[in-house]
């Protein structure tokens, strides 16, 4: 496959099966959901608030998946273009939560420096996206001093480095998969199973959840939830994979077991991380963008650590992600 | 070891259309910078178009908090008022404006959000929770206001008394409260006319007050509203008078 078409081949979108399989059901799934709504609505009765979360949440989703699912089919350039939207998102949500937004000076640091790793991606300049983690994170210890004020300089400092590392290093991770010939299937199977990795932990937890996971972390996760999410999502990961990775490395049943366990354990993991950070600083939600999910990193938490887990693992055993397309295509060289 | 403190912005969790009306709005980084480029380009309006003249320019504030008052005849007046101010301040100074004029229609809204940082007071409805809020904020100490505490723009160009509302901000606080007063506004721009004609406008910043050692309850807030207008009104009248040290060779900016 060429640059191009990698880049702006919208026609290759559904090429591979696993990306028909993944934009066919999750096509459905949205337009069954009211009738599954309506139903639980008319049999169970839930109260008021519910079953207007319910309906919110719908709408959501109506807007999340295809704002997610869109760009990855089109094309590599706004698959990375979408990442860095997301990671910009992410990031704004955080700064407001956290308030340092007001550090104007790290903030445009932690910015620029999420563009600079979209960039590298975008690129396809591994080593330049390698060396762009530790010396950016040098860039923001000393932009942390250039004020003379050494009050509150580990707190924003390290406010800056957990929210680079976190929505510009992690999340870059997706972008980086875009420079795979066979990126849309990799990139459609972790969101899927990252996100459904919630929901069946929501739902099994819902049922037979009694333990708590992390009750001052979260008081809605149970330890049944967390483990009925683990076997579930390691199940689709490991039918999925098997597709997505055939005549790889990577399609030994024990390595894609292994992936799976990944997947939903880093998943749940992120969602405990951001839970921890909205504990800490005493909220609820990380914004109010998506009505009945709170902000867009209520709904990408479980991205965070994932993504970047996935992506070694696939460029280790792969020969590489990218493996056989042109490098530094931008840049040249 | 010591928990951290964080102060979350004093807006989250508000969605998009209510941020825009909330007083306790603040600015992040794509804000801040619309502000900037919005205000370098009053500022270049100002003095093509305008040709405006300022007096008293190092009597403007360097630092928040305060309050800038003067007298309102036209649309320009916050314009003039926020346009000479120290542009790292730029997201922290906030035009308090009408919010039945400027927030009612939605991309009015946005505008006078996004472009100028005005907080919305509502006239109509009694405004006193906000004007608390207001005031509260102000105390922080990381803000300032622009305030024409007449209420509207004067249909006649004449100055009107001043509302107590100003009294409500700062009355018992060390917060200066700079009087400012706009020479030409009216000619330039009054209410009711589509555009602006190209007069000169002459902006004066008289000395700032404090109004600490008023009572936080009615009869200080209107002492310190009288007090304001009296001062406008001096500078206004050095304007007739023509006796205003400088006034034959004021600053061209």
């Amino acid at each position: 496959m060429n640059t191009i078409e990698r880049l702006f081949g919208w026609r290759h979108a559904l090429d591979h099966p696993v990306s028909l399989g993944v934009t066919v059901s999750v096509g459905a799934l949205l337009l069954l959901a009211p009738l599954l709504i309506a139903l639980v609505n008319r049999l169970a009765r839930p109260e008021e608030r519910l079953r207007r979360e319910l309906w919110q949440r719908y709408a959501s989703w109506l807007l999340i998946a295809p704002a997610v699912m869109l760009p990855v089919l089109a094309g590599a350039a706004w698959t990375v273009l979408a990442v860095t939207a997301l990671s910009l998102a992410c990031y704004a949500e955080y700064a407001r939560a956290t308030g340092l937004f007001r550090e104007k000076l790290l903030s445009a640091l932690v910015v620029g420096g999420i563009l600079a790793l979209n960039f590298a991606a975008l690129d396809h300049w591994y080593a330049l996206f390698a060396a762009l983690v530790p010396l950016w994170a040098g860039l923001l210890v000393v932009a942390g001093i250039l004020r003379d004020r050494p009050q509150g300089y580990i707190q924003r400092v390290a406010l800056a480095l957990l929210g680079f590392m976190l929505f510009g290093a992690a999340l870059a991770h997706l972008s980086l998969f875009a420079n795979d010939a066979n990126y849309r299937p990799m990139l459609l199977m972790l969101l899927l199973c990252v996100q459904l990795n919630d929901v069946f932990a929501f739902c099994v937890g819902k049922t037979f959840g009694r333990r708590k996971l992390a009750p001052n972390t979260s008081p809605g996760k149970t330890l049944a939830g967390g483990l009925g999410a683990l076997l579930l999502t390691t199940l689709l990961a490991v039918a999925l994979g098997r597709l997505v990775f055939a005549g790889t490395a990577l399609e030994s049943w024990p390595l894609l077991v292994l992936m799976g366990v990944m997947i939903s354990v880093l998943g749940q993991l992120g969602d405990l991380t951001l839970s921890s950070i909205k504990r800490d600083l005493g909220i609820k939600d990380m914004g109010a963008l998506l009505p009945g999910h709170g902000g867009v990193l209520d709904r990408f938490n479980s991205v965070l650590l994932a993504a970047p887990a996935l992506f070694h693992l696939a460029h280790y055993l792969l020969p590489a992600v990218g493996h056989g397309q042109a490098a530094r295509i931008i840049t040249g060289g | 070891m010591r928990a951290w403190h964080y102060t979350p912005a004093a807006d989250f969790g508000l969605a998009p259309g209510e941020r825009v009306k909330c007083v306790r709005r603040e600015a992040g980084l794509v804000a801040s910078l619309l502000l900037r480029l919005f205000w370098a380009l009053v500022r270049l309006y100002l003095r093509v178009w305008h040709r405006i003249r300022v007096q008293g320019l190092e009597k403007l504030p360097r630092e928040t908090p305060f309050v800038l008052v003067a007298n309102h005849t036209s649309h320009l007046d916050a314009l003039v008022l926020g346009a000479f101010l120290p542009s790292r301040l730029r997201d922290r100074v906030y035009p308090i404006s009408a919010g039945d004029t400027f927030f009612a229609k939605r991309s009015v809204g946005w505008f006078a959000a996004l472009c100028l940082n005005a907080l919305p007071l509502w006239r109509r409805k009694t405004c006193a929770r906000a004007l608390s809020e207001l005031r509260e904020r102000l105390a922080a100490g990381r803000c300032g206001y622009i305030l024409f505490p007449e209420g509207t723009r004067a249909r006649d160009g004449a100055l009107a008394e001043f509302k107590p509302g100003l009294g409500m901000l700062v009355a018992g606080t060390s917060t200066p409260v700079i009087p400012c007063h706009i020479e030409g506004a009216y000619d330039a721009w009054p209410p009711g006319k589509q555009l602006p004609r190209p007069r000169r406008l002459t902006l004066r910043v008289g000395n700032a007050l404090a109004f600490n050692g008023l009572p936080d309850e009615r009869a200080g807030w209107e002492a310190a509203a009288v007090e304001a207008h009296h001062s406008v009104q001096k500078l206004a009248q050095r304007v007739t008078c023509g006796g205003f040290p400088g006034a034959r060779s004021p600053s061209r900016l």
